[in-house]
């Protein structure tokens, strides 16, 4: 525990760091989208397929990593009751992202893997090195340990683990330097970023989060510590296995320590729903918790595929539904949600600070439009289970469907973030 | 306590029980502060310079009888009141009577009430070039430098002992400072000061998340209606503040640094 003494340096991040990690993240959810409904005969054949890279690597990096790394300038010092280290750090992160982002997917979407696209690869590990000397400084100096910033702070080595192989993978197209042919690779690669970087990043912060968000007293390291144990199980058992065991059999092992992590923290968070104070749920939780439930989908997905693939059929249709079910599935949902539960209250904090203390301010709350935000979040479960079902049948119509959606979900999340961004304070406010 | 001319009457009032006689024995205008309404309105936004100049007395008068209370006197900060022009022929003859009001204030202060959101209400409907004519009892210096601020220049005249006419004349339109919360009937101090006995405080800077958020909604569920709560928090806590109006609560935020917040939250009116 905490002593209670404690009255260290606190400081919020500044709004101008974590802003523009926000906003590259939508305009790539956009573009993302754009590309999706302009590539669904993509999604009705094999994986491996220019587009499907390109869109994958848009919304694993420009999408999921950029609101994260994003966010977690502003909540990590929250979590540590610390400050930032830098800014500067931060802002290098941002400009090497930004940077590296786009030409590395522009490289998957022509299909050339030549020195400019191996360029845009190594600004990216930069970004992320940036942003782990930025956060991990930032852990040292608070001197405070818990279990969600362990969880951060892991996820952190994962995503630099994941970008490093991938960078391999892409020079192994050109000159080879690996045993095998990069496809092969391709599973290794993805599972690091999806369970090291995603799962257990979005387990670490929604697990103080989550409580915070419900009110809820609701508190359980004993069993966080056993999620983090398990992830992290699964996935070196997963490495173990996939480089040097050929049986499909053995996956079954870190299948199940991921379900159990998931069940364990599926448990943890409908015991903080059933323990909050707060009755009415607004919102963007509803669509965050409902993501978690949406983690199962996956883990269905994977079930089936190790199950086909003892019969030695390789059903990349399932493979396709996995990896959505996944991006634009879980991931999204929980950014679409946590989205508006941070970026009006970091505008909020920017306006009237500095105001509150003159008179009446507006609730934070207010800064976003609550009615596009439900029907963004209709266009979103009718979007994905349309383009699913499209993947799963191969369906063009269906994935035009539901490309169509997912892409008015996508304006939609813009529309309603630039509305906060403009807010402009009233005089008598 | 450090005093000087800036120093506001209300904070020596607030250091020493007995500074409040030691004032009214300065001149007998400050009788007045013997209201008890009077002293928090008035004692807040007059500093002991312009008291002073109130009472026609130097500064000096203050300091000697502050002095022996405990107050240490800062000779080094000086007086900036506005000098009031010197002869109000300038402006005063080119001003047509119809573009004169004149308000007397005097009954309201002898009533016990503050007559500034009446003399706002006026000033803002002010044309450019019009005067507005106060009668008073005293030269109201708190005044005319926060008119001075939103660009009016004034001339004070001495009738008698107990009659002050004040004239502002509007020089430009500049919109009223927005930031001088003090003069805000909305503001943190007023609402400090409207709470001053029916405040209670949670101190919630050494719990970690999400304890301070519930520790303040446990206090509030018990906190009675007519009563506010202090809260020393270490930072501004926006998840808080959509809680706090869907319970039908308003707040106020004072920023101390950006390690050091204080909030004080009441029910909504």
């Amino acid at each position: 525990m905490i002593p209670a003494t404690h009255t260290g340096i606190t400081r919020t991040t500044s709004y101008k760091v974590v802003l523009p990690f926000y906003l590259y993240a939508g305009l790539a959810f956009l573009a993302a989208s754009v590309l999706l409904f302009f590539s669904t005969t993509a999604f009705t054949q094999h994986y491996f397929h220019p587009r499907t890279l390109a869109i994958t690597h848009i919304m694993a990096l420009g999408w999921g990593t950029m609101i994260i790394l994003g966010a977690s300038h502003q909540l990590v010092p929250v979590l540590i009751e610390g400050k930032l280290y830098s800014n500067v750090l931060a802002y290098l992160s941002f400009g090497f992202a930004a940077v590296g982002i786009p030409v590395l997917c522009y490289g998957f979407f022509v299909f050339s893997f030549n020195g400019l696209t191996q360029a845009g690869a190594l600004c990216i590990i930069a970004a992320v090195l940036f942003y782990i000397i930025n956060i991990g400084i930032s852990m040292v100096q608070s001197g405070r340990e818990n279990v969600q910033a362990v969880f951060v702070f892991t996820a952190m080595l994962w995503l630099l683990i994941t970008i490093i192989v991938g960078y391999f993978l892409l020079f192994n197209f050109t000159h080879t330097i690996l045993s095998k042919d990069s496809l092969h690779y391709l599973p290794l690669h993805a599972h690091l970023g999806i369970i090291g970087w995603f799962l257990l990043l979005v387990m670490g912060v929604a697990s103080k989060l989550i409580p915070l968000f419900l009110i809820s007293k609701y508190q359980n390291r004993e069993m966080l510590w056993w999620v983090f144990g398990l992830t992290n199980f699964a996935l070196i058992s997963f490495i173990v296995f996939f480089l040097f065991f050929e049986s499909s059999l053995l996956y079954f092992i870190p299948v199940a320590a991921i379900a159990t992590a998931l069940v364990l923290f599926a448990f943890f968070c409908s015991k903080a729903y059933k323990d909050r104070l707060r009755k009415k749920v607004d919102n963007p939780v509803k669509i965050s918790l409902l993501s978690v439930i949406m983690m199962g989908l996956p883990l269905l997905a994977l079930a089936a595929l190790i199950g086909i693939s003892l019969t030695a059929v390789n059903n990349y249709r399932l493979v396709l539904a996995y990896g959505f079910c996944i991006l634009f599935g879980w991931i999204t949902a929980i950014i679409l949600g946590m989205t508006f539960k941070t970026l009006p209250f970091i505008i909020w904090n920017k306006i009237y600070h500095a105001r509150a203390k003159a008179g009446r301010t507006p609730n934070p709350k207010d800064l976003f439009s609550d009615r596009v935000f439900k029907w963004m979040c209709l266009f979103y479960l009718a979007g994905f289970m349309l383009f699913t079902a499209g993947i799963l049948t191969s369906l063009v119509w269906m994935l035009q469907a539901g490309a169509v959606l997912l892409l008015l979900v996508a304006l939609f999340y813009n529309g309603n973030m630039w509305k906060a961004l403009a807010h402009k304070p009233k005089d008598n406010e | 306590m450090l005093i000087d001319v800036h120093t506001k009457i209300s904070k020596i009032l607030k250091q020493h029980p007995d500074a409040l006689e030691a004032i009214i024995s300065i001149h007998a205008k400050f009788e007045k502060l013997r209201n008890p309404l009077l002293r928090k309105i008035m004692a807040a936004r007059t500093t002991i310079g312009q008291a002073a100049s109130i009472g026609g007395v130097p500064p000096e008068k203050f300091f000697e009888k502050l002095t022996p209370l405990g107050f240490e006197v800062d000779h080094h900060a000086s007086a900036d009141i506005p000098d009031p022009l010197p002869a109000p022929t300038a402006f005063l003859k080119e001003v047509s009577p119809a573009d004169t009001i004149t308000l007397d204030v005097r009954p309201i202060i002898e009533a016990g009430e503050d007559p500034l959101s009446l003399i706002t209400t006026h000033t803002k409907s002010l044309k450019k070039g019009a005067v507005l004519r106060i009668i008073n009892t005293f030269e109201p210096t708190p005044l005319i430098a926060l008119l001075a601020k939103q660009g009016f220049i004034s001339y004070v005249e001495r009738v008698s002992a107990d009659e002050v006419v004040t004239y502002f004349q509007k020089k430009e339109d500049r919109p009223p400072v927005p930031d001088v919360p003090e003069n805000k009937t909305e503001g943190w101090d007023r609402i400090a000061e409207a709470y001053k006995d029916r405040t209670r405080t949670v101190d919630v800077r050494h719990m970690e998340m999400p304890v301070p958020m519930m520790t303040i909604l446990e206090s509030l569920a018990t906190l009675p209606d007519d009563a506010a709560l202090h809260v020393y928090h270490k930072r501004i806590p926006v998840f808080l503040l959509p809680e706090l109006k869907e319970k039908k609560f308003d707040y106020r935020i004072k920023e101390l640094s950006g390690s050091e917040v204080h909030l004080l939250i009441f029910k909504e009116k």
